[in-house]
């Protein structure tokens, strides 16, 4: 077909030359990328370091994470970046696998336009290749209730075994669940939103004694300038979205003071006036009081907290505008944006407010709470902030995986045991396209690299995974703490099936994508 | 040579092409810009990556030849000409914006072999223009027309969009976003408002999961403690202040002697909010939907009202809103009895992916709908959002002239017979031009053969040989076999519109480039 293609015109020759250049550096660029990652898969994968501009140091096992940081130029390179992001964006976990599938594929085809096949044909088998594998996919899943307990926790175990915090995983992934468990709405069985969760960071302690708390935890300290309570039982609490602070109008103002004994009544009236609002906020029941930020004037003045510690009212200040409907929602109260709003049934009650200490800091704590909403609060400790960072993402990953599981309430087995199966069924699949079966292999990568990064010989398991799964084992997979090939099933190492079948199609569609790109064409 | 500075006429710094010259210029400049979008063409073509010089380096990754050309530097006039072609073709029609840029080129490559032969440039406009007639003739001949038999309109519809899709990176699931697209163009009902067609687009899952909304979907969140469910709701859009009406006259100020006049002020102020919330709240409505930011006081008199309040709409989306619920926006609330207020059936809070949107079903203008997009990255949901605009663009041309042609290259096929025929006839060197033209015709089909990787020549020889031999003949490209199918099994149909729009403003195009025996190029201003 090519040659045809050669012959006819001298200028189209040339032209040709250059489609493939660019395509050749797309895919080298692409395929770099996907190196670079490469060594951070699997339980025995290593962790990266990012240095930022700025001098930050970021030190992580999650893909997206790391290629978020790298700053790429390359137009190809960037798509490999976005895709690993929308991996984040469906499936929250195989952020690197997706990324590894993606240059393994893009090696293939590499290959394939080698040996002359036009880039769209590729495309398409690639197509028909990676829907048959979600049929696959789909024909080893296992079922999951989500009130087995059991299988949720095997699969959070899972996907937390691969990041650094993986000796506590014991402690964190019965701590996703739970959280996972506790926001899901019986009622909208198959959504789980992650918004519903949250994780404060608290430096100091080990990650031991990170915990799951039955309530709200704020990172601010109470306000307590002026001597105010740091605990309250029986608490009602106001979020109010006004401010305790002398009036300021949005007309520009100015107070006019011409002699001395005007001073003196301006001060009266400030204090005068805030003692009224206090009084309000008193006559209402309040005794905790949560006040949102305000850019434009003094949210709080010490005047105020003064007047407030007197009135014997807990304060906590900073809450951000963002935070509000999640606070709102958790403790079951109404936002107050007046004074004059204040009112009892607008206030969100609750056995204890406490300012306790954690490690260096102090957060507050609000449990008890009598109207609970469907949220959580996980307090999460580490030694060092990197530790904490990393720890955050890893448990964000482990409820997007429990999240996976709630759209689609499949699991199938870990260990690189899928790709093998996929890889089995689509070379029986028949020898219709060459393109398939290149398929096919890329997809061993992941085996490959598992193996590779757990030091044991790559070939060999690869080989023997092979012959395992020709002989019917479908749930065979790398178990890479004995360093041998087990039934993945037994040793309890699941993942949600929407993470394989979104990382496949996901990228196949970006190597697609890729492929059909002739040309680079700089513009304004 | 020449490019000849006239001593002493022209000012500093402009200069003149004569002639030769000119021509050539203007020949290579278009020849350039046709070659450069010639690889996109037909369902195998390939896309271009765009990538922005300027700060942020923004990556574009695109089939539509429309949007290649609007974003390349270009420094010939002659290539201006093609790019302004492709952007009327774009307003115009919407698709087929590059093979009208393809068809020029060709046209000015023959050309440049016959002003070679030292044949008249206005030799070879009158052939052309010959040509062009008579090809437009052939075109209106052979054009079908199914208005009156629905579901055959329908099917035609059908088809076109999947011919369009095939070229563009919605190719595999072309079925799906066909499908999508007729319903959405049918719920216009031919009104053609393309506006009542809101397209949201979500990273996340597969293009597959993409999918076509009967009501309005708005990327908004509902303010706290207010209800998430309305039914039956009556809508209040408005674009208004609602932080704190300021008196917004420069210099206002107030000047008082004590702090509890400010204060004073400060109730004044926030009782006229309040005010002005109640009037709103007068309406009799249910939903209410603002512009700009709606400040926590008024929101939390809203949540009172148990009225749902939604702040920031942009812009863009509350015209459309305006439009979809048929309400009017409204800036001012002292007359609720004027007030056109917007309806729907039910608005509720939905999630797709990560994010939570507001949908609004049972809208007013029964013709709007919703598509949202999935992909898997920024770059594909920009590219399929072009794609589906092009294959709705297209649509909505065919709502409006419902005459359908084949596809892949038979009516190029058809015209370049009838045009040779007419050569036949034509004394003179006029019938000269009438031939290249016809070559140039030809070429469409074999460019779409070369980007497939297919023998071109086979084809097209083929394809000459079966209309030579059969008037009636249906044979095209088929591009998947690589030989030549008939295009109506193989449901290949295209706009009549659209190929009316190439043929007519490529030979225009053509036409103007060819006369071009000089060129002045201006002195460039200086900036201080």
């Amino acid at each position: 077909m090519a040659q045809t293609f050669v012959k006819k015109k001298n200028e189209s020759y040339k032209e040709s030359t250059k489609k493939k250049d660019v395509r050749t550096t797309n895919i080298e660029a692409a395929k770099a990328v996907a190196d670079a990652v490469r060594t951070s898969l699997g339980p025995r994968g290593m962790d990266k370091m990012v240095q930022s501009a700025n001098g930050e140091v970021l030190i992580t096992n999650d893909g997206a994470t790391i290629l978020q940081k790298m700053l790429v130029q390359q137009p190809a390179a960037k798509m490999l970046v976005e895709l690993s992001k929308s991996q984040d964006v469906v499936a929250g976990d195989g952020t690197t696998s997706v990324v590894v599938i993606c240059g393994a594929l893009l090696k293939k085809c590499q290959e394939l336009l080698e040996k002359g096949v036009h880039p769209t044909v590729i495309s398409d088998s690639f197509n028909k290749a990676a829907t048959k594998a979600c049929e696959v996919l789909e024909s080893i899943s296992i079922p999951v209730d989500l009130a087995d307990r059991e299988a949720l926790l095997k699969a959070a175990t899972t996907s937390l075994s691969s990041k650094v915090v993986s000796q506590y995983s014991n402690l964190l992934s019965p701590m996703a669940v739970d959280a996972a468990l506790k926001v899901q709405n019986p009622a909208n069985p198959n959504m789980l939103d992650l918004n519903d969760i949250k994780i404060v960071n608290k430096v100091g302690g080990t990650v031991d004694d990170s915990e799951l708390i039955d309530g709200l935890v704020f990172d601010q300290k109470t306000a307590k300038a002026a001597g105010g309570p740091s605990k309250m039982e029986k608490a009602k609490i106001g979020l109010i979205q006004f401010c305790l602070s002398p009036p300021k109008t949005d007309l520009e103002n100015n107070v006019i003071v011409s002699d001395y004994t005007q001073m003196d009544r301006v001060y009266k009236e400030e204090r005068n006036y805030t003692v009224g609002l206090v009084k309000k906020i008193k006559a209402s029941g309040c005794n905790v009081l949560l006040v949102q930020k305000s850019i434009l004037r003094d949210a709080l003045t010490d005047l105020s907290l003064h007047y407030l510690a007197k009135a014997k009212i807990l304060v906590i200040r900073d809450i951000e505008r963002s935070d509000i409907e999640y606070i709102s929602k958790t403790l079951g109260c109404l936002p107050i944006a007046h004074v004059d709003n204040m009112k009892p049934e607008k206030l969100g009650l609750a056995d204890l407010v406490e300012e306790v200490e954690v490690g260096k800091g102090r957060v507050v704590k609000v449990t008890g709470i009598t109207n609970m909403g469907r949220t959580a609060t996980v307090l999460l400790r580490g030694s060092n902030k990197l530790v904490l960072e990393e720890a955050n993402r890893s448990l964000h990953d482990a409820l997007c995986v429990l999240r996976c599981l709630v759209q689609k309430k499949f699991l199938i087995a870990g260990g690189s045991s899928p790709e093998s199966e996929i890889t089995y069924q689509l070379s029986t699949w028949g020898m219709e396209s060459f393109c398939v079966r290149a398929f096919a292999e890329a997809l061993e990568v992941v085996p490959y690299t598992l193996a590779e990064n757990a030091g044991l010989n790559p070939i060999q398991i690869v080989t023997e995974l092979r012959n395992l799964h020709a002989r019917g084992e479908k749930y065979a997979g790398i178990n890479v703490k004995k360093g041998s090939i087990t039934n993945m099933l037994e040793e309890n190492v699941v993942q949600p099936m929407l993470v394989t079948s979104s990382a496949i199609t996901l990228a196949t569609e970006t190597v697609r994508m890729i492929l059909k790109i002739d040309d680079i064409v700089p513009t304004r | 040579m020449a490019m000849s500075q006239q001593s002493g006429i022209l000012g500093q710094g402009a200069y003149e092409e004569r002639g030769e010259n000119a021509r050539l210029a203007s020949f290579v400049g278009a020849v350039a810009i046709a070659d450069l979008v010639k690889s996109t063409l037909g369902p195998k073509g390939m896309d271009k990556i765009l990538q922005s010089m300027s700060q942020g380096q923004n990556v574009t990754i695109t089939n539509d030849g429309a949007t290649i050309l609007k974003s390349i530097y270009i420094d010939n006039p002659a290539a201006k000409v093609l790019v302004d072609i492709s952007k009327v073709q774009d307003d115009e029609v919407g698709d087929g914006t590059t093979s009208v840029v393809v068809l020029a080129g060709e046209l000015l490559r023959e050309a440049e072999q016959l002003v070679a032969q030292k044949i008249h440039p206005m030799t070879i406009i009158a052939g052309y223009r010959e040509a062009s007639d008579c090809a437009r003739k052939v075109l209106e001949t052979v054009a079908m027309d199914n208005r009156a038999d629905e579901a055959a309109f329908r099917n035609d519809l059908l088809n076109i969009a999947r011919t369009t899709l095939s070229s563009k990176i919605l190719t595999v699931d072309k079925d799906h976003f066909a499908l999508l697209a007729v319903d959405a163009i049918m719920r216009l009902k031919g009104s053609g408002n393309l506006e009542a067609i809101h397209i949201i687009k979500k990273t996340g899952g597969t293009l597959r999961e993409s999918f076509l909304d009967e009501g309005f979907i708005l990327d908004k969140k509902i303010g706290v403690g207010q209800p998430k469910r309305i039914e039956n709701a009556r809508i209040l859009v408005a674009n208004t202040a609602m932080d704190t009406d300021k008196i917004k006259i420069y210099g206002a100020r107030v000047r008082v002697d004590s702090m509890s006049k400010v204060a004073e002020i400060e109730e004044a102020e926030k009782t006229k909010m309040k005010e002005k919330v109640n009037q709103i709240i007068g309406h009799d409505i249910t939903c209410f939907i603002n512009r700009q930011l709606i400040y926590n006081f008024p929101e939390e008199i809203f949540a009172d009202a148990g009225i749902m309040a939604i702040e920031h709409a942009d812009f863009e989306g509350i015209e459309n809103l305006a439009l979809v619920l048929g309400g009017e926006i409204t800036s001012t609330f002292d007359d609720p009895k004027n007030v056109k207020l917007g309806s729907c059936k039910l608005i509720e809070e939905i999630m797709i992916g990560e994010d939570r949107l507001i949908h609004f079903s049972g809208v007013q203008l029964g013709e709007a709908c919703t598509i949202v997009l999935r992909g898997a990255s920024t770059h594909i949901l920009e590219e399929a959002d072009r794609s589906l605009h092009d294959a709705l663009c297209v649509l909505q041309a065919t709502v409006k002239d419902s005459r359908v042609i084949f596809g892949g290259g038979w009516p190029e096929m058809k015209m370049a017979k009838a045009v040779e025929e007419l050569a036949s006839k034509t004394p003179g060197k006029k019938s000269l031009a009438m031939e290249a033209f016809a070559r140039a015709l030809r070429s469409l089909p074999t460019i779409i053969c070369d980007n497939a990787g297919l023998d071109s020549a086979e084809i097209v020889s083929n394809l000459r040989a079966a209309h030579g031999a059969d008037p009636a003949s249906r044979m095209g490209v088929d591009v998947v076999l690589g030989e030549s199918g008939d295009m109506n099994q193989l449901g290949i149909f295209e706009c009549f519109r659209v190929k009316q729009a190439i043929l007519t403003s490529a030979t225009e195009a053509a036409e103007m480039i060819l006369r071009v025996d000089d060129i002045i190029r201006c002195a460039p201003r200086r900036r201080q």
